[in-house]
């Protein structure tokens, strides 16, 4: 083969100049520079022969273990458009797959909270603006007994899918997570914030529609962040299921008793708001030292 | 079992569990060299409360464990423990949408393997060993039993762990599968401590060096594959007629009856025990007290 250089190596050349052995021995190792890289590149696309040669100097086992892994890479793909959005962001790509694992963020389970809180606000809606007989404003307030149900089931769709992202009985590959180094309190953080905030945008978008005081989308907030804290506080002593079970009954039962009494937006009222920020805050507290507690797995 | 402690991938004393009134584990004294363990014991015996342990997502009421040296207890040799075990579980299950290829990178990130370029390369490496390039693509529904097993061991696999803990891995498997599965555990790099867990004795005799016995939460044997079968040394026989006396008695295929037991039946010739008659005589035993 004639002995050549870099610069030599172009199409220009012709087909009677080829890469030297010294040069492809140099250009598979990488260690011939970047120009000459690209010199030789330049003409391994035109030349069989060298293209030939070269494979003599290629490691066959590295260049199947690449082609293996671009294989795989494939496999996994770029992933939709949402992901490659988010990627773009700058969120990093493992943390979108562990997120793409989360049962609450799944489009099914998104489609099922959008569902619920579609029914719940049209009822809302179609008492509080009297659409249907029996509804209408009550007591001289635009329809608060009307939104009831509303506030009963926003909070509590996003404390499920802060449960959702954090109950072993979602995950089925919970074992796999709880043996693994990944911190087990990182995960659970990543994907009950994105599941909450996955919640939150339906139920507030809802609730500046509905009739009702114009404060609720913001009123609904401190509750959900409040509720969710506390599943996962109370998760670190006692059973993650019964935890979730006691946070939404606590939410629950007042709800119903104040609905009884036609005063349901007392709730969200500010007594309550600052009573749900002294237990957000708690929680936070509690997490922070318990948070030791995830690294352990749900087995106890 | 007594072995060098510097040697040893796994060392346990006075392990004890209790779920409500139920003991898993009663007071177990363990030491596992580095090689293949295998875990012999019937249903509810407690090897998976065992391996939940040594696998760090479940702790012991009392007693002491110590992985590859380290104590699980602490926090940070727990984390220590993790980067270098693999665990197969009994039931693995799977999230639906996931493909081979999505789940192993699933599994990869969660053993801290967060760059893409290395975990593209890991979930290669781990699927050429398994035999499962094939069906990289494929939906895990799609696959066979024995497929989801391979993909089972290959996600344990990833990071390249000193310590295996496989749960039943061939649970629900043919026999040619479990021979399949026996090549791939024999011939893998990096030669692992291995831990695995099985009610089928000739998995047992087949590739572990080590064996232990665990009836009702307590070690009932620990020691090599010969010296299991050597415990009915004397006691197994093989007769044309059965024998009630015997403590277990069954027809083979020759249409002879084999009899374990201390009596020799009329016109009974003595045979040479194998690993399954050790571990029935072991149950028996058990549970005669």
């Amino acid at each position: 083969m004639t002995s050549s250089f870099p610069g030599a190596a172009g199409p220009a050349a012709g087909a009677a100049w080829h890469a030297g052995e010294d040069l492809l021995a140099s250009y598979a190792a990488r260690t011939a520079g970047a120009v000459a890289d690209w010199s030789v590149e330049t003409h391994l696309t035109g030349c069989a022969s060298c293209r030939s040669a070269l494979s003599a100097h290629v490691d066959a086992e590295r260049l199947a273990r690449n082609r293996s892994a671009l294989l795989v890479r494939a496999a996994i793909g770029e992933g939709g458009r949402v992901r490659r959005l988010l990627r773009r962001c700058g969120v990093p790509d493992h943390v979108l797959t562990l997120l793409a694992a989360t049962p609450s963020l799944r489009a099914s389970w998104l489609l099922s909270v959008m569902a619920v809180v579609a029914v719940v606000a049209l009822e809302a809606a179609a008492l509080g603006y009297g659409w249907i007989p029996g509804g209408g404003p009550v007591a001289g307030h635009p329809g608060p007994a009307a939104l009831a149900p509303f506030l009963l089931v926003a909070p509590l769709l996003v404390l499920a899918g802060v449960a959702a992202a954090f109950l072993p009985v979602f995950d089925p590959a919970w074992r796999l997570a709880a043996a693994a180094p990944f911190s087990g309190f990182t995960l659970l953080l990543v994907r009950a914030v994105c599941a909450l905030a996955a919640a939150l945008v339906p139920v507030t978008g809802v609730a500046f529609v509905l009739p009702g005081p114009g404060w609720l989308p913001v009123a609904l907030l401190l509750p959900s962040l409040a509720l969710s804290a506390f599943a996962l506080a109370s998760a670190t002593i006692m059973d993650p299921r019964a935890a979730a079970v006691t946070t939404a009954a606590l939410w629950a039962l007042p709800v119903l008793w104040l609905a009884s009494a036609d005063v349901p937006l007392l709730i969200v009222a500010p007594a309550a708001q600052v009573a749900c920020a002294a237990v957000l805050c708690a929680c936070a507290v509690v997490l922070c030292l318990r948070r030791d507690r995830f690294e352990l797995g749900w087995m106890r | 079992m007594t072995l060098n402690v510097s040697t040893a991938a796994v060392r346990v004393d006075g392990l004890s569990r209790r779920y409500g009134a139920i003991r898993a584990l009663d007071a177990v004294d363990l030491t596992l060299e580095r090689g293949i363990t295998g875990l012999l014991g019937p249903n509810g015996a407690g090897k998976t409360t065992l391996l939940s342990i040594l696998a760090t997502i479940s702790e012991p009421d009392t007693g002491r464990v110590s992985v590859l040296g380290l104590d699980p207890r602490d926090g940070t040799e727990r984390l220590e423990i993790r980067r270098r075990l693999g665990y197969l579980p009994q039931e693995l299950r799977y999230h639906r949408h996931f493909t081979v290829t999505a789940f192993l990178d699933y599994v990869a990130i969660l053993k801290e393997i967060t760059d893409r370029r290395r975990r593209a390369e890991e979930v290669a490496r781990v699927l050429a060993v398994t035999g499962l390039e094939d069906r990289a693509r494929s939906r895990i529904r799609t696959l066979s039993g024995g497929m989801r097993r391979r993909l089972g061991i290959a996600q344990a696999l990833l990071g390249g762990p000193e310590l295996l803990i496989l749960d039943e891995p061939t649970a629900g498997l043919d026999p040619e599968q479990r021979l399949r599965f026996r090549e791939l555990l024999s011939g893998l790099p990096g030669d692992p401590a291995i831990v695995l867990s099985t009610h089928q004795a000739d998995d047992i005799a087949a590739i572990c060096p080590q064996v232990v016995v665990l009836l009702q939460g307590r070690v009932q044997f620990a020691g090599t594959p010969a010296g299991l079968a050597g415990t009915a040394a004397g006691r197994v026989w093989a007769a044309d007629e059965r024998d009630s006396r015997a403590h277990l008695s069954w027809r083979g295929g020759d249409g002879r009856w084999r009899h374990i037991g201390e009596h020799c039946p009329a016109g009974a010739e003595l045979v040479t025990p194998t690993v399954e008659d050790g571990y029935l005589l072991l149950s028996h035993a058990a549970g005669a007290r």
